[in-house]
């Protein structure tokens, strides 16, 4: 599947002028994975520099590798929305903490259950999280029944959308501070998550392993979802082309209902997992809005095996950047790796060329 | 009673009136050309017959029934299929998924075989299902426009320029397919640059100017007549 960029062809025929040559393969996508490695190599080198040792930088990745979980739920969402409406949705931030402050509530409705060893929590908190699932996926969807398909029948510029959408993020955070208030919250506060012990004197938390897994199989349903299936299929062609979808007979409609249900879903477990390996505030999503945009710009857009490759590699870059930096830098980081794409290939890792 | 007959159809985009008071008129199992100067409204007319453009005024009635002011997904299920003169395929889904999007509405279990049929009909298209028609060429691309519309068994096949932009060697090939289609007893209304050819082709035309009905007759007469010739034909 993978096309190369570098038009075939011997050196003697190529009538390109050198700086046209050195373009083209920079624009490849193995030129942009190899640069973010290297960025990736430079910040353990960095870190090692600075006297963290190679334990610690292990334990960084691990929970570079979770962060990067949580991150690739929320990036599919932000860039599925995007694919098939074309406007960057600011409030996907708020759908993260929405979710996790959803599934601490159903969780405390339900009788507490025994600790599943050696993860840190039981079964009330796994129902919590798939009952947050589709009621963040209808807050979404209700969102656009009230304020982006009225835009969308006035043929509204995207520039409103967008504006509508950083509205619906205050709101939302606003609503979250009414119902919960602003204090932290913590799933199972005061308990202790000891790490296990792998081989290589690595250790890690049960509960990263989980979040981390768990990204992988959403991740993987969504891809299978997209390749195979009708519903799928049709969130594709809208993606591509939303008029020729119509002509074809796709309810275009129906099609954005789906994916704001599966945008806020996924947002939501993010949320959760994000939840659990942290706690919980109000703003905990806002601040994972600019990791989530650089993971789905980084991935390639409407990509979701892109999103997740991304993800990791930001929420890697994002926590051993801690080992040299003070931690407030972390955004940054996801902010530095996107430029970069940016600048080398605007489509992203996976993304595809049009035409 | 005709296939598709519309009347008095007057649609525009926002202040600007575009068709005025337009008839038109399809006969099952006919080839029916629209041909005009650009700017005649010819794309207008047909964006309205599928419900893209509501009109103003008029009724759109197909085997009778009246399907002006519908949604193009409600007037897809009965038997008119569109294809749109530019960007009429999925660039980034392969060949077979854009089929499968011309048959979006059938029972997925009907699919295989609806897509033998296109691709007996198009047997270029059965060596290239698995690429994507971003990576196809012009003439190409129309076959995988003209096959996703055929996916859905229509009666009337809706075709805005389907030859604007290709080689004369091209040009030939669609529109022996629009004959084979039409042979296979499909209707067809087509919107065409090429006014000479498609009229040799078409049972019967409509010359459009100024978003109103300037002539109409068979093919033939059209051809024969000095006036068109003159102003629509090249001389």
């Amino acid at each position: 599947m993978a096309v190369p960029d570098i038009r075939r062809g011997t050196a003697a025929d190529d009538q390109r002028r050198p700086g046209e040559r050195l373009r083209a393969v920079i624009r490849t996508r193995v030129f942009l994975l190899v640069s973010l490695v290297a960025v990736l190599v430079a910040m353990y080198l960095a870190g090692l520099a600075a006297g963290a040792g190679g334990l610690r930088l292990l334990a960084l990745t691990a929970w570079g590798l979770m962060l990067g979980g949580v991150i690739a739920l929320g990036s599919i969402g932000l860039s599925l929305v995007y694919g098939v409406m074309k406007f960057p949705n600011f409030s996907h931030g708020a759908l993260v903490t929405l979710g996790a402050y959803v599934s601490f509530s159903v969780m405390h409705l339900l009788p507490p259950g025994s600790t599943l060893r050696p993860l840190s929590f039981g079964y009330e908190f796994l129902v919590a999280l798939v009952v947050a699932m589709p009621v963040v996926g209808l807050v979404a969807l209700a969102i656009d029944r009230v304020v982006y398909r009225r835009l969308r029948r006035t043929g509204a510029h995207l520039v409103f959308f967008a504006m509508a959408s950083l509205a619906m993020a205050f709101f939302l955070r606003s609503l979250i501070y009414l119902i919960w208030g602003p204090d932290f919250h913590f799933y199972y506060p005061g308990q202790a998550n000891p790490a296990l012990q792998l081989p290589l004197g690595i250790r890690i938390r049960a509960d990263q392993l989980f979040i981390l897994a768990l990204a992988f199989v959403l991740v993987g349903a969504v891809y299978g979802l997209l390749a195979r299936t009708r519903l799928g299929k049709a969130m594709r062609a809208t993606a591509d082309n939303p008029d020729l979808a119509q002509i074809r007979g796709i309810d275009t409609e129906r099609v954005i209902a789906w994916t704001w249900m599966l945008g806020g879903g996924l947002a939501a477990a993010g949320g959760v997992m994000y939840g659990l390996s942290s706690q919980l505030r109000p703003e905990m999503g806002f601040w994972l809005l600019l990791p989530m945009f650089a993971a789905s710009i980084m991935g390639g857009i409407g990509n979701p095996q892109g999103a997740l490759l991304a993800a990791l590699i930001i929420g890697i870059a994002h926590q051993v950047s801690t080992s040299f930096l003070d931690p407030t830098y972390g955004p940054a980081v996801a902010f530095v790796l996107m430029v970069l794409t940016l600048l080398i290939r605007p489509q992203g890792l996976l993304g595809r060329t049009e035409g | 009673m005709p296939l598709l007959e519309a009347e008095g159809i007057t649609a525009g985009y926002g202040d600007m009136e575009i068709l005025h008071d337009v008839d038109l008129r399809v006969e099952e199992g006919e080839i029916v050309s629209l041909i005009g100067p650009n700017g005649a409204g010819k794309s207008t007319l047909m964006k309205t017959v599928f419900g893209l453009l509501r009109p103003r005024a008029g009724t759109i009635l197909y085997r009778g029934r009246p399907i002006h002011g519908r949604k193009p997904h409600e007037i897809v299920t009965l038997g008119l299929c569109y294809v749109p003169q530019v960007a009429n395929v999925f660039v980034t889904l392969t060949v077979e998924e854009n089929l499968d999007m011309g048959g979006y509405l059938l029972d997925e279990r009907e699919l295989p075989r609806r897509r033998e049929r296109v691709y007996d009909f198009f047997p270029k298209l059965r060596e290239r299902r698995r690429q994507r028609a971003g990576k196809m060429s012009g003439g190409e691309r129309q076959m995988v426009a003209m096959g996703s519309a055929l996916m859905l068994e229509p009666d009337l096949l809706l075709l805005d320029e389907p030859s604007a932009g290709l080689s004369p060697r091209l040009v030939e090939e669609i529109f022996d397919n629009i004959r084979r289609i039409n042979a296979a007893g499909l209707a067809v209304l087509m919107v065409e640059q090429n006014a000479r050819k498609s009229l040799e082709m078409a049972h019967r035309g409509y010359v459009l100017a100024n978003g109103a009905n300037r002539q109409d007759g068979t093919g033939q007469a059209l051809l024969a007549d000095p006036d068109v010739a003159r102003l629509y034909l090249g001389g």
